[in-house]
């Protein structure tokens, strides 16, 4: 199935609009707006601005109300059929957030009330449902993360190792988000108006959007759409504002058509990011004007009419797209009247009937995270175009932050048979970074940024696209964020908090720091994060691309117990993470990593002998693997032992088992800082002997193995 | 207004975390923004919240963001006009 086409096979979809696709339709041909005063949690006085509310929805009230849009979306867009995806490729920036605050306010210590909290348990919920036994990424890419996701999905059918993909984005009301815009002043207290010189800001919104994505020959009985590319960019200029020319969104325009085969004289609309705020407008504005010069295809924005849902907004408006494509008209621009001169360029200001082939869907976020899609007539005849080649990922050079310190140190104790678990003091972690311009970073962005320039260093090489697992991401932000804004009735709270909570706030700040202007994905998934970077860097990077893949965790005294576990499990506070600068090469010339598999236990129990399936089966594992890295969450060490148990069963290998988190710490992406270790290792062709089971171990070619356990079953491998 | 001035100079070095600035670094007439003080937009915002929560004056919009947080005197001026008592 390699190299063949993509379609969008089935759609869902639920915002301030309606549910459902028909709803969506008659909205938007009619012009419809859902933007309304908030219900949904009392604002403070003053604050009271009109927000893209779902009216009426109702779910399952055991989980967050995100978990019930991205399930409900995620029914539609299976309605009728009893597919299994493969995949699920899910963007989200709030996850639980709506209730975690909630229980916050209230003082709720029982980590239990919090097992929804984090990003990841968005798709992990809409996976369990749809039993689904595969790759599972959550993509927490700010306002890009719904069509990052679905560009993730692409490239992952293109490569064959899937069929079936479900993709999209979910994102709920909260008073993170609410009063996060609404203290950077971006909030229109008319509604949002998009394009129009009188505009103000966006309406923050809610809502999920899910795309069943089928790779096939041709065009399959239903199809609706075809994905035809997407692009994806980082500006590498400011947390939270857009570069003056849109910069990173030409890029990631031209990045989607080029994707897409076609040129922009191929695109007949582009759905805009168009957020209703000053600079984004201008900025997005400029960028098609020098992306498309005198031929600027009608354009529209949206989010006049659905608000600003984040996640989930790029999803929203992929699905919108395909209904464009499909039912033959162009949504308007509602809430525009009087178009902005200043950016020379006209939107469609009324819904109008309008036969569309192929369309851009923009969508830009904080972080400078910018993700495209190009979208087209399934029925269209197409030449069918190679993707992907053979190539792995060398290692340049590799870093860790433990509470032994930097990789030498860590090592160094290792080597001494020292436990690396712990916290570093923040002076430590910040020794190398300029004070005054990290003075708003807190702990995890400094965490992040001290390996990313460590690895970079160690490579001597800059990368241009950015790959970061997080579990948690900024928890001392988030916590902050929310006990001023309690502290003051919800009347004060700081925006500097609300642009460092964000969990793709330390890769965009790298990204300003190395001038990283490619790929940037942040990727939300617990444990398993660094892995599904890793995926993630296999899926968007390019071919002979420098990149860096990462994963970090901050340790915070409050909210890490309560979410987490596996720190509840473990004997002290740990955290810290790992980098590696890679290349993706033909030809490498020293050690390299590749992801090797990925499945959810829970659906699948089978798992494990389907790795040992993978990797070569017994005596393809004995003949080729040196030492087994061995991730066993201590949340679920009970399970982890018994998955173990069961792999050294079927394999019958008595090499050296090395249980990282006992030595280096329990926190979500503990794996990151083992992989650098591990790279190391393969560096110098041996595991030194505290971590070998007694004896030094030379490695002779064979490779290291790093196998995930617990909820997910996961393998990398390290080869010298 | 020269006690409005020193106050306002304590109190963003504080806010900001401006660890390496001094009041006499603060130059009355001087751009607030861009200038050797490293302070950008996000700054004047946090800043906003601050007279806001201190002196119980808003600025919530960008235009007269501009305007009020042009230097240190535009800003002590404003404050001194609007606060109450």
């Amino acid at each position: 199935m390699k190299g063949d086409r993509v379609f969008i096979t089935g759609m869902g979809i639920v915002s301030s609009l309606g549910s459902g696709v028909q709803e969506h339709y008659d909205s938007l041909r009619n012009n419809r707006s859902g933007i309304k005063p908030l219900t949904l949690f009392p604002l403070s006085e003053g604050n009271r601005h009109p927000a893209g509310e779902i009216t009426g929805f109702e779910w399952d009230r055991s989980v967050p109300r995100t978990h019930g849009l991205a399930l409900a979306a995620a029914k539609e867009a299976l309605s009728g059929r009893n597919t299994v995806p493969d995949a699920v490729i899910i963007g989200t920036t709030t996850g639980g957030m709506a209730l975690t605050e909630e229980l916050l306010r209230k003082g709720e210590k029982r980590p239990d009330c919090y097992r929804y909290h984090s990003t990841s348990s968005v798709a992990e919920y809409c996976a369990a449902a749809l039993r689904c036994p595969g790759l599972i990424v959550t993509v927490t890419n700010a306002c890009s993360s719904g069509s990052a996701a679905i560009k993730l999905a692409l490239e992952l059918l293109r490569t064959g190792k899937a069929t079936c993909v479900l993709a999209g984005g979910a994102d709920s009301l909260c008073r993170l988000t609410y009063y996060g815009f609404n203290s950077l002043q971006l909030i229109d207290p008319e509604g949002s108006r998009p394009l129009d010189r009188s505009r103000r800001g966006m309406s923050v919104a809610e809502g999920s959007a899910m795309v069943l994505l089928e790779a096939s020959a041709s065009a399959p009985e239903g199809a609706i759409a075809e994905v035809l590319g997407g692009g994806l960019s980082c500006d590498a200029h400011h947390p939270a504002t857009p570069h003056p020319e849109g910069a990173g969104a030409l890029a990631a325009m031209g990045r989607a058509i080029e994707d897409a085969g076609t040129a922009s004289s191929g695109i007949e609309y582009i759905n805009l990011h168009g957020t209703g705020t000053k600079d984004n407008d201008l900025a997005e504005a400029a960028a098609i004007r020098a992306l498309f010069g005198g031929a600027v295809p009608p354009l529209s924005s949206i989010k006049g009419a659905t608000g600003h849902s984040l996640a989930a907004a790029g999803a929203i408006e992929a699905v919108v797209c395909s209904m464009v494509i499909r039912d033959g008209f162009i949504p308007g621009n509602t809430g525009c009247t009087d178009p902005d001169p200043e950016l020379k360029v006209s939107p469609v200001l009324k819904a109008l009937d309008k036969k569309t082939g192929t369309v851009l869907s923009n969508s830009f976020g904080f972080g400078g995270n910018n993700a495209c899609l190009v979208l087209g007539d399934p029925a269209a005849p197409r030449k069918t175009r190679p993707h992907g080649t053979a190539a792995v990922f060398e290692i340049l050079g590799g870093a860790c932050v433990t509470g032994a310190g930097d990789l030498a140190r860590t090592i160094a104790s290792l080597q001494e048979g020292k436990n690396c678990g712990g916290t570093l003091p923040l002076p430590d972690i910040s020794k190398n970074l300029p004070a005054r311009e990290v003075r708003r970073l807190k702990r995890l962005t400094r965490l992040a940024l001290a390996l990313a320039l460590d690895a970079r260093n160690a490579a001597s090489q800059d990368p241009a696209s950015i790959f970061f697992g997080t579990a948690w991401g900024p928890l001392s932000e988030t916590y902050d964020f929310l006990t001023k804004l309690y502290e003051s009735d919800e009347q004060f709270t700081s925006p500097t908090d609300f642009v460092g909570s964000v969990h793709n706030a330390p890769a965009g700040q790298i990204a300003i720091w190395l001038k990283a202007t490619g790929a940037n994905i942040t990727a939300t998934g617990g444990d398993y994060s660094f892995e599904q970077s890793l995926f993630a860097a296999s899926l968007a990077a390019g071919s002979g691309e420098t990149l860096l893949v990462m994963g970090a965790d901050e340790h915070h005294e409050e909210l890490s117990p309560l979410f987490d576990g596996s720190v509840r499990a473990g004997k002290d506070p740990a955290d810290g993470g790992g980098a590696l600068i890679l290349k993706k090469t033909e030809s490498p010339a020293g050690p390299c990593i590749a992801p090797l598999f990925f499945e959810n236990y829970a659906a699948s129990p089978g798992a494990i002998a389907s790795l040992v399936r993978s990797l070569g089966g017994a005596d393809g594992i004995n003949a080729t693997c040196a030492a087994v890295f061995a991730g066993m969450p201590g949340g679920e060490k009970a399970s982890c032992r018994k998955q173990l148990d069961e792999f050294l069963d079927a394999t019958g290998y008595t090499g050296p088992v090395i249980d990282y988190r006992a030595l280096l710490g329990e926190f979500g992406t503990v794996t990151a800082a083992a992989a650098a270790v591990a790279a190391q290792c393969a560096k110098e062709g041996m595991v030194p002997a505290a971590l070998a089971s007694g004896a030094a171990l030379q490695l002779r070619g064979k490779r290291l193995l790093m196998v995930g356990l617990g909820s997910f079953v996961t393998a990398m491998e390290i080869t010298a | 207004m020269e006690q409005l001035i020193n106050e306002l100079k304590e109190k963003i070095i504080d806010t900001l975390d401006l660890i390496d600035i001094t009041p006499e670094d603060f130059k009355e007439d001087d751009p607030l923004v861009g200038g050797k003080l490293g302070i950008d937009s996000i700054d004047i915002l946090e800043l906003a919240m601050m007279i806001d929560k201190e002196y119980g004056i808003k600025i919530d919009n960008k235009e007269l963001g501009q305007k009020v947080f042009s230097t240190l005197r535009t800003l002590a001026e404003h404050i001194h006009k609007n606060r109450k008592g």
